[in-house]
C-alpha cells in the first residue's frame, strides 16, 4: 500500500468536498448523498488498478477469471438464485490478492451487465461483489481462510452482506419512510433469496475450495503470475 | 444504422443521460414526472419500435405497484386522513409521497432502458477509454472472452453429460455438485489458453508504448450544440429543484400537486432537458415524411 498516488488522495478529497456542497443545496436526497458515498468507496480501488505496474499475463488472467465469473451461472441456469459467481470471485481474492479479486469481482458484475444490460443496480453489484473479493483477498493468510469452517463462515456471511448491499439501492425508494420496521420488512423480503446464496456459497466452499485454491496456486507459480 | 440521437457523439448522450438522471432523482414534482414518465414511453417505443418495454413492462408495472402501494402502508405521518386500513390511518401525505417515488423509478428505468439502446458497449468503453484505458482493456477482453467461454461451456456441459455428470438432473445437491465440476473444467481448461494470448499479445508488443486507439466518433457542430442546450436545461433544472419550484413538498404541510406561476416556467425547462432525444427523433420523422427537396 506504499505507492499511493497524489492523485487518489485529490479524487477521494473532490469527492468529499461534491458531497459536503451537495448536502449543503439539497439537504433532503439521501439517493444523490448515496450515490455520492458509492463513488467515493469505488474510486481509490479504480485508480490504483489503473497506475499498478501489471504484465500481460496477469491483464489475460484477470479477463479470464472475470468471464468463468460471469459465465458460470449457465450450468445452473435451471437453479433459481444459485451461482457460483461470488465462489469464482472469493477464490481469485484467495489466491491472487485482495486488488485481483476486487477487479474480478468488479469486472464480473460489469460484463454480464453490459451483456443482459445496464441498470442503477450495476454500480451496487460492482461495489458488492468488488468488496467479497477485496475481503477475501485481504484475510486470505488468517485462520478464518485457512480453515475450512473459518471459510463457511466467509461465504455465508458473503452471501448475506451482498444480498443487503444490493438492497440499498432499493431502499432509497423509501427515500424519508425509512423506520425499523420499514427495514426489516424490506429486508425479510429477500431474507430466502440470500439465504439461497449463501447457503450456496457454503456448499461450493465446501466441496471446491480446495480444489480450486490448488488449481489457481499451480497456476500462479508456474507462471509467475502476482508474485508477492 | 446510425440515426436519430444515437448519431450523436457518445460523450454528448451520456451527459444527456447523467443530467436526466439527476433531475429525476431530484425533481419531486408529481405532475412533472408524470409528464416525464410518458416522454420517455414514447421515447422508448420510438427507439426500438417497442422492443424494450415488451421484455420488461412486467418489471415497471410491479415497480411503480410496489412503490405505489408501500408507501402508504409503510408511513402514517401526515395529517389529512383518507380512510382506516386495518385500524391503520392512511394518510393523503403518503399517498402523494408513493405516486412521487414510484413515478420516479418507473421514469429512471424507462431512462436506463434507452441508455442500452443508445449507449452500446462498444460507445461505454470508448467513454472510459479515455480516462482509465487499462479497466477498458481489461474490459473488452473480458467481453471477448464471455461467448467464447459460453460455447466452452455448452460443450463441456454435453461431454459430461454422456458420462451422467450433469446439472439438470439429480437431488439439488448433486446438481450443484455437477454444476461447479463443469465450471472447474472451463477453468482449467481456458487459464492455459489464456496465456497463450498473453503471449501474442507480448509479441505484438503490448505494453511498450502507449496503446493508441480507434476513435469511430466525431464531435460536430451539432454535438456542441446540443451540449450547450442540454447544459443550459440542466442547470435551469437543477436551480428550479433548488429553489423548490420542482418540489411538491409534503411535510409539514401538504402542498397541491398543481403548478403555479413561476414554476410552470421551470416545468418547461426540466421538461425540455427530458424531451431532447425525443424532439430529434421526431424531428426526423417530420423531415422523412414532409420534406421535399428544391428541385
Amino acid at each position: 500500500m506504499g505507492d499511493r498516488h497524489p492523485l487518489t488522495w485529490l479524487g477521494i478529497s473532490g469527492v468529499i468536498l461534491l458531497v459536503i456542497l451537495l448536502q449543503w443545496f439539497f439537504p433532503v436526497s439521501l439517493s444523490v448523498m448515496s450515490v455520492c458515498v458509492l463513488i467515493m468507496m469505488i474510486i481509490p480501488f479504480i485508480i490504483r488498478f489503473e497506475r499498478k505496474r501489471i504484465t500481460g499475463r496477469e491483464i489475460v488472467l484477470l479477463a479470464v477469471l472475470s468471464a468463468v465469473a460471469a459465465v458460470s451461472r449457465i450450468p445452473f441456469a435451471a437453479l433459481p438464485s444459485i451461482q457460483p459467481t461470488t465462489f469464482v470471485i472469493i477464490m481469485t481474492g484467495m489466491v491472487f490478492g485482495a486488488e485481483s479479486g476486487f477487479v474480478v469481482g468488479a469486472m464480473a458484475a460489469l460484463v454480464s451487465n453490459l451483456i443482459l444490460g445496464q441498470g442503477p443496480w450495476t454500480p451496487w453489484q460492482m461495489l458488492a461483489w468488488g468488496l467479497i473479493g477485496l475481503a477475501a483477498g485481504g484475510l486470505r493468510n488468517t485462520r478464518l481462510m485457512q480453515t475450512m469452517w473459518g471459510r463457511c463462515v466467509f461465504g455465508l456471511g458473503a452471501g448475506f452482506c451482498f444480498g443487503w448491499l444490493m438492497n440499498v439501492w432499493g431502499l432509497l425508494a423509501l427515500n424519508n419512510a425509512i423506520s425499523w420496521k420499514s427495514l426489516l420488512a424490506y429486508y425479510s423480503l429477500s431474507f430466502y433469496f440470500d439465504l439461497a446464496h449463501a447457503l450456496s456459497n457454503v456448499v461450493f466452499l465446501l466441496l471446491f475450495s480446495r480444489s480450486w485454491m490448488n488449481i489457481l496456486s499451480r497456476f500462479k507459480r508456474k507462471y509467475g503470475l502476482f508474485a508477492d | 444504422m446510425k440515426r436519430g440521437f444515437s448519431s450523436f457523439h457518445p460523450l454528448v448522450c451520456f451527459f444527456y443521460y447523467i443530467g436526466t438522471m439527476s433531475v429525476l432523482m431530484l425533481a419531486k414534482q408529481p405532475l412533472f414526472l408524470l409528464t416525464a414518465m410518458l416522454i420517455l414511453l414514447v421515447l422508448n417505443g420510438v427507439q426500438d419500435s417497442g422492443r424494450g418495454l415488451r421484455q420488461w413492462w412486467l418489471g415497471l408495472v410491479l415497480i411503480f405497484a410496489g412503490c405505489l402501494f408501500i408507501y402508504p402502508f409503510a408511513n402514517h405521518r401526515g395529517t389529512h386522513i383518507l380512510f382506516y386500513f386495518h385500524g391503520n390511518p392512511i394518510m393523503l401525505e403518503s399517498i402523494f409521497q408513493g405516486g412521487i417515488t414510484a413515478l420516479a423509478w418507473t421514469s429512471l428505468l424507462l431512462l436506463f432502458l434507452s441508455y442500452n439502446v443508445i449507449i452500446t458497449p462498444e460507445k461505454f468503453l470508448f467513454l472510459f477509454a479515455g480516462v482509465l484505458p487499462r479497466w477498458a482493456l481489461l474490459t473488452m477482453i473480458t467481453l471477448r472472452f464471455v461467448p467464447l467461454l459460453r460455447r466452452r461451456i455448452v460443450e463441456i456441459e454435453s461431454v459430461q453429460a454422456s458420462k451422467g455428470t450433469s446439472a439438470r438432473r439429480g437431488s439439488l445437491y448433486h446438481r450443484a455438485k455437477a454444476g461447479l465440476l463443469i465450471v472447474q473444467i472451463l477453468l482449467t481448461w481456458s487459464l492455459e489458453e489464456a496465456v497463450q494470448t498473453a503471449d501474442s499479445m507480448k509479441a505484438r508488443g503490448y505494453g511498450l508504448g502507449r496503446r493508441s486507439r480507434y476513435i469511430p466518433y466525431t464531435f460536430k457542430k451539432k454535438d456542441s450544440v446540443f451540449l450547450m442546450i442540454s447544459l443550459l436545461l440542466l442547470a435551469l433544472s437543477l436551480y428550479g429543484c433548488w429553489l423548490g419550484d420542482l418540489v411538491m413538498a409534503v411535510q409539514p404541510i401538504l402542498e397541491t400537486p398543481l403548478l403555479h406561476g413561476r414554476e410552470w416556467l421551470f416545468y418547461v425547462f426540466a421538461l425540455g432537458l427530458v424531451g431532447l432525444p425525443l424532439g430529434i427523433e421526431g424531428r426526423e420523422v417530420l423531415l422523412w415524411h414532409f420534406y421535399k427537396p428544391e428541385k
